[in-house]
């Protein structure tokens, strides 16, 4: 009786797990003549500081044709380097060439000080000031604004409130409906006793929330993905993006705890900007109120935000011009796969030079 | 396959071994060494080591090998390290190490049911909670543990039912057979993460994690008062304190310049207010100015 239900080859298999032997044993020779790993590849200049953020911004090659900058605002989990990884990878690099200009909010890595910062002091604080240092460097009424992510959740209440400030609203993978029946990280998250998670560990450790992202696809994450790395452990190239986009998994900051906690409550367990009850300060948050110009780009394989997640938005603002872009591809890959290069910024330009 | 299968799958395993303590060796030589992170390459090597078991369990004693006597204890002891998550143990079958596991809870419960008395019984209660806690900790932690490893089994069983169909779809390479697993784990993975009971039981482990937690920190927290050190808490305090200073320091600075504009305003009025009055006197001055030569 064969004990192997599938008809491989023993020699075969044999001559494979050999040639995994090999191309490991080679790859350490690669893994060793790897250098230093940066992200943020792309020149630029910090235009405005305060604790922990720094505005940067982008210096293209050439002098910004648009008239009006764009304002990146990324979420608070992870670094926002994705968006400039590598210069072959990168959405800011491209957006400059389309002859835009472009700043971005890097939160930086909170500790026990920011503590007890709150969604209102992200929002209606270090939001708000980015935004009119732009404003003011280049003279102008209102900006367009950026959303990635939980900073297009931002973004979205940003406009809200401060809507004579936004002239154009550009969010991606930006979630508006967290109880889509597809959204893993929220259905584990109803659950949990937020409060008291947050009064234990204080500000939110950057490896738990790694961890919550991992076992989203434990065996693919966890296992097979450095399967794959052997594969191309000949390749110094490739080796080097490999542990590129490692380091920007694994190099993020913890989450400040009053902050997450709004985010966590308000959000992924009640859902209220869906119902339109959130709030920030004393204010509610009403996304009948963006008037703005929206352009909301989704990917259609994104397993943190579904697709779902961000269709409805359409439906919720206040805006009559809206432009909704499905994808193909993922919540990293929106940002870094050779499509994204491609499709993402000119599509971005496109619509801007629009309006 | 399984009677050679060991052989070739050994040599891999110690090759994986000796290649990270090799790497090991790299890391130790100190600065100017230009190697990537070492917690990388851990998790590299812990990916690989995942699926060195998993080769191992294809060549033998392991799922394959135990089908004709069908799923049981020898499958879930084949598959060991086999996912991240839900390593099943090795040895007794999962019924008997659950059975044992909850006797011993159960005569740890009964322990802790015992009352303090004298002038430590509050401590002992203390004690007593935390203790409490752990076990609570430990009994859904299991119950997460039992759940990630039924979602095992169901891959395991996807895989079995597919077969082999005598198909051009069949996996002809232990890593293409290696990758639909993934594919049926990953299924499997995400069906049962999405139903109410995993919820229920992933809430209910975090929550007993941080009860456990709670309890720990209020003990470093009453050391930390008889050392004489600030505690986690008075930190905490004062970070709060400072942070609502801070908003009110940012509101004032607002208030602050809104009068300074409203002064501007107010000046800029008074000047308009006063310029109509001093073009009226203005003719009037070189007359005087005339008057006086």
């Amino acid at each position: 009786m064969n004990p192997n239900p599938f008809n491989i080859d023993p020699q075969r298999a044999r001559d494979e797990v050999e040639t995994f032997r090999r191309k490991l044993e080679s790859g350490m020779q690669t893994l060793r003549e790897v250098g230093p790993i940066e992200l943020g590849v792309t020149p630029r200049e910090a235009v405005y500081r305060e604790d922990k953020l720094t505005l940067w911004h982008f210096l293209g090659e050439k002098k910004p044709t648009a008239k009006v900058p764009i304002l990146i605002c990324y979420a608070l989990v992870n670094t926002p380097w994705m968006i400039d990884l590598q210069a072959d990878r990168s959405m800011v690099r491209n957006l400059l060439e389309q002859g835009e200009d472009v700043y971005l909010i890097d939160w930086g890595y909170p500790d026990g000080a920011d503590r007890w910062l709150t969604l209102e002091d992200y929002i209606d604080g270090y939001l708000d000031r980015c935004v009119d240092v732009v404003r003011t460097r280049h003279d102008l009424e209102a900006i367009n604004l950026l959303g990635i992510c939980q900073g297009g959740v931002f973004s979205l209440c940003y406009t809200a409130l401060h809507g004579h400030k936004v002239r154009n609203l550009i969010t991606m993978v930006t979630p508006v409906d967290f109880h889509t029946p597809d959204n893993m990280l929220s259905h584990w998250t109803r659950g949990v006793d937020i409060d008291l998670f947050v009064d234990t560990v204080g500000n939110v450790p950057a490896d738990i929330m790694n961890w919550a992202y991992l076992t989203l696809k434990p065996v693919r994450l966890n296992q097979q993905k450095y399967v794959g790395l052997v594969d191309i452990l000949d390749n110094p190239k490739e080796v080097e993006n490999f542990l590129r986009m490692e380091k920007w998994i694994f190099d993020s900051p913890d989450q400040a705890g009053e902050a997450f906690r709004q985010f966590a409550k308000d959000f992924f367990q009640q859902n209220r900007l869906m119902k339109g009850t959130a709030t920030i300060g004393q204010r509610t948050i009403d996304l009948g109120d963006i008037h703005q110009p929206v352009l909301n780009i989704f990917a259609e394989q994104d397993h943190l935000v579904p697709p779902a997640a961000s269709r409805p938005m359409g439906e919720l603002i206040g805006s009559d011009d809206y432009t909704a872009i499905a994808f193909k591809g993922g919540h990293i890959g929106i940002y870094v796969s050779g499509r994204a290069q491609r499709e993402v910024p000119p599509a971005i330009h496109e619509w801007l030079a629009e309006r | 396959m399984s009677e050679k299968g060991p052989d070739f799958v050994d040599q891999y395993q110690h090759f994986v071994r000796e290649g990270w303590d090799a790497w090991s060796r790299q890391m130790q030589k100190g600065p100017g060494a230009e190697l990537p992170g070492s917690e990388a390459m851990g998790r590299l090597f812990g990916g690989l080591d995942g699926y060195g078991e998993w080769l191992r369990s294809m060549a033998g004693g392991g799922p394959f090998s135990g089908m004709p006597q069908g799923a049981g204890p020898g499958m879930a002891a084949g598959m060991g390290g086999f996912p991240p998550f839900a390593a099943p143990p090795l040895g007794d079958s999962p019924e008997v190490i659950t059975q044992r596991f909850e006797e011993w809870l159960k005569s740890a419960r009964d322990a802790l049911g015992m009352p303090g008395l004298g002038v430590g019984r509050e401590q002992h209660e203390e004690q007593q909670a935390l203790l409490r806690a752990a076990l609570d900790y430990a009994e859904h932690y299991a119950r997460y543990q039992a759940l990630l490893g039924r979602v095992h089994e169901r891959a395991v069983e996807a895989l079995k039912a597919q077969g082999p169909m005598g198909t051009p779809s069949d996996p002809e390479t232990l890593r293409a057979l290696y990758d639909r697993w993934v594919n049926l784990a990953e299924q499997a993975h995400a069906q049962a993460a999405l139903s109410d009971e995993f919820r229920e039981v992933y809430a209910a482990v975090v929550n007993a994690q941080m009860r456990l937690k709670v309890l720990q920190q209020r003990q470093v927290e009453k050391l930390a008062q008889q050392m004489g050190m600030p505690t986690r808490k008075e930190v905490d305090s004062m970070g709060e304190r400072l942070q609502a200073m801070r908003r009110e320091v940012r509101h004032m600075s607002g208030l602050a310049e809104e009068v300074r504009q409203l002064r501007a305003e107010v000046a800029a009025l008074r000047a308009a207010a006063a310029a109509p009055a001093a073009k009226k006197s203005a003719p009037r001055k070189p007359a005087t100015k005339k008057a006086g030569k």
